[in-house]
């Protein structure tokens, strides 16, 4: 990134009201992707604790997304947590949270940033569609759709594809946003 | 070469490709299977005397094979099962499971822990069998598997599971259990009599039956399934359509139609549970179907036997030659039951015989 961009992002992260968006906004994002990923699950029986060997925790369950070594239960849901999955999921939604408030800020102040405001928000979407089922992508459970290969290698590639946009969406929005111009 | 570990499976698929690819003999047809299978070179996996009739040539299964999305053991296995008995099982009367019995042991295998893992390698009455299970076809299928274990190996045939052996990682397709990639492509897996059936009719049929542990040694909500459920029908499990592309199919049932299909060495059938469960018993050319009311599934046999009519007497056993029988025992050669969704059954055996 620019250090134009970056001193945007700077500018805009010592604003204490963008700074806590970011934060609540990445925190929902990496609940959403969780979810997604089915590492947060409705049902579940009683309470329980459950933990396994932390090495599993390499294992891969799909092309990007990696084994549990902890399962906390509770009524009515499930939560899994994967070290390697919560560590992406939390870099995706630092970069989410950042393209979303940035995308606030457009909207709240067009004179300051001059981009298509919904870029950041599109680029934040493939990595919630990457969660799966054993065999199929959740998302193609959901809407029904059917699957060819070449499908299947998208879906594989969701979460990196992810991620690169929404580092060109942050770069690409930071360099068309007047710091000069930021107001709360 | 210096044999690939489990682990080196899941971390180095290129390497698998070449290992295979280096395995794969190339060519095979279908009519050559024959003179592969009865002379397995492996001691250790099990395989059948006579292989499976087979629809498309090996070839076709192979180039059709494709990704699923997980890595090979990407859904891991339980390979350390863990049972509890009967009366500690927190299940519904409803809820599937999938059982086995052998030598006076009897197992339940509830399909909401299934559709996390698939396969479970076990031991049952001093036989090493793996119980595997494919959500997305709605089959579970039984197979001795020797001193060697089955994996998932994330690849997919007609919707299908496509698992691979440890000792060999030669890949197999469960509906039917045949090698389709490696040292083992042609050969036939030597299979066992699974059932799908309710907790409660289980139970009913085997009181001293144990059941898969949650303990499964991985990490899963085993409260739910990702696809859908059976009871209520509902999701996946009801939709009339499929997801992954399929060899061959057809509009004559309803994708998720349950039947009961059987193959030979020379041909295949299929009756569809529904109609065998009012009509009781049902023939085809080769084959004879007979519903179990107890288990609430088919038994099928070979119909190349003059042998006369078969006479439902009520509550499974039938009469045979003025003799009485259960469903699961008359006097005739069996056939390998394979319960599953008529969209997958039509997928690998298009030209199978129907009452």
């Amino acid at each position: 990134m620019r250090s134009g961009a970056l001193a945007t992002l700077r500018a805009i992260l010592r604003v204490t009201a963008y700074r806590r968006l970011a934060l609540g906004l990445g925190g929902v994002y990496l609940i959403l992707f969780l979810v997604a990923l089915q590492d947060i699950t409705a049902g579940g029986r009683g309470w329980a604790f459950l933990t396994t060997d932390l090495s599993r925790m390499w294992e891969r369950t799909g092309a990007f997304t990696f084994e549990p070594v902890a399962q906390l239960t509770l009524p009515g849901f499930t939560i899994l947590f994967s070290p390697l999955n919560i560590a992406l999921g939390s870099f995706l939604a630092a970069l989410a949270g950042l393209n979303l408030v940035v995308t606030w800020i457009a909207f709240r102040q067009p004179r300051a940033c001059r981009f298509n405001r919904s870029t950041g928000i599109l680029a934040s979407v493939p990595a919630l569609l990457a969660g799966g089922a054993c065999c199929a992508p959740a998302v193609v459970l959901i809407l029904g759709l059917q699957l060819s290969s070449l499908m299947v290698s998208v879906f594989q590639i969701l979460i990196p594809l992810s991620l690169i946009l929404l580092v060109l969406a942050l770069k690409l929005i930071l360099d068309r946003t007047d710091p000069a111009l930021l107001e709360v | 070469m210096e044999p690939l570990t489990r682990k080196g499976l899941v971390d180095r698929p290129g390497a698998l490709g070449v290992l295979l690819f280096l395995l794969v003999g190339g060519g095979l047809t279908a009519q050559q299977v024959a003179s592969v299978s009865e002379t397995p070179s492996s001691a250790s996996l099990p395989f059948a005397e006579t292989p499976n009739y087979l629809a498309d040539e090996i070839d076709a299964y192979e180039s059709f094979m494709m990704s699923g999305g997980p890595p090979p053991d990407g859904i891991p296995a339980i390979d350390a099962p863990r049972f509890i008995d009967a009366s500690e099982a927190d299940l519904d009367p409803s809820e599937i499971v999938i059982g086995f019995h052998h030598q006076g042991e009897a197992r339940a295998y509830p399909q909401l822990i299934m559709v996390h893992h698939e396969i479970v390698n076990d031991q049952v009455g001093g036989l090493n069998v793996a119980i595997t299970y494919c959500p997305l076809t709605a089959t579970a299928q039984g197979f001795k598997r020797g001193d060697t274990t089955l994996g998932v190996s994330g690849q997919l045939l007609n919707s299908n599971v496509v698992m691979f052996d440890r000792e060999t990682e030669s890949f197999f397709s469960q509906i039917t259990a045949t090698g389709i990639r490696g040292e083992h492509r042609g050969r036939t897996l030597d299979e066992v009599n699974v059932y799908w059936t309710t907790w409660e009719r289980w139970l009913a049929a085997f009181p001293e039956t144990q059941v898969l542990s949650e303990r499964t040694g991985h990490l899963r909500n085993y409260s739910r399934d990702p696809y859908g459920s059976y009871a209520p029908l509902g999701g996946y499990y009801q939709e009339d359509r499929t997801i992954f592309p399929l060899m061959h199919s057809s509009n004559r049932h309803h994708a998720k139609t349950m039947v009961v299909g059987g193959r030979t060495e020379s041909g295949s059938a299929y009756f569809v549970l529904d109609e065998l469960r009012d009509e009781e018993v049902q023939t085809t050319e080769s084959f004879r179907g007979v519903y179990d009311p107890v288990l609430d599934t088919g038994y099928l046999y070979r119909a190349d036997h003059d042998l006369g009519e078969i006479s439902p007497m009520g509550d499974g056993i039938y009469e045979v030659d003025g003799q009485a029988y259960a469903a699961g025992e008359l006097p005739l050669e069996k056939v390998i039951p394979v319960e599953a969704f008529f969209f997958a059954w039509h997928a690998f055996y298009p030209d199978s015989e129907r009452p």
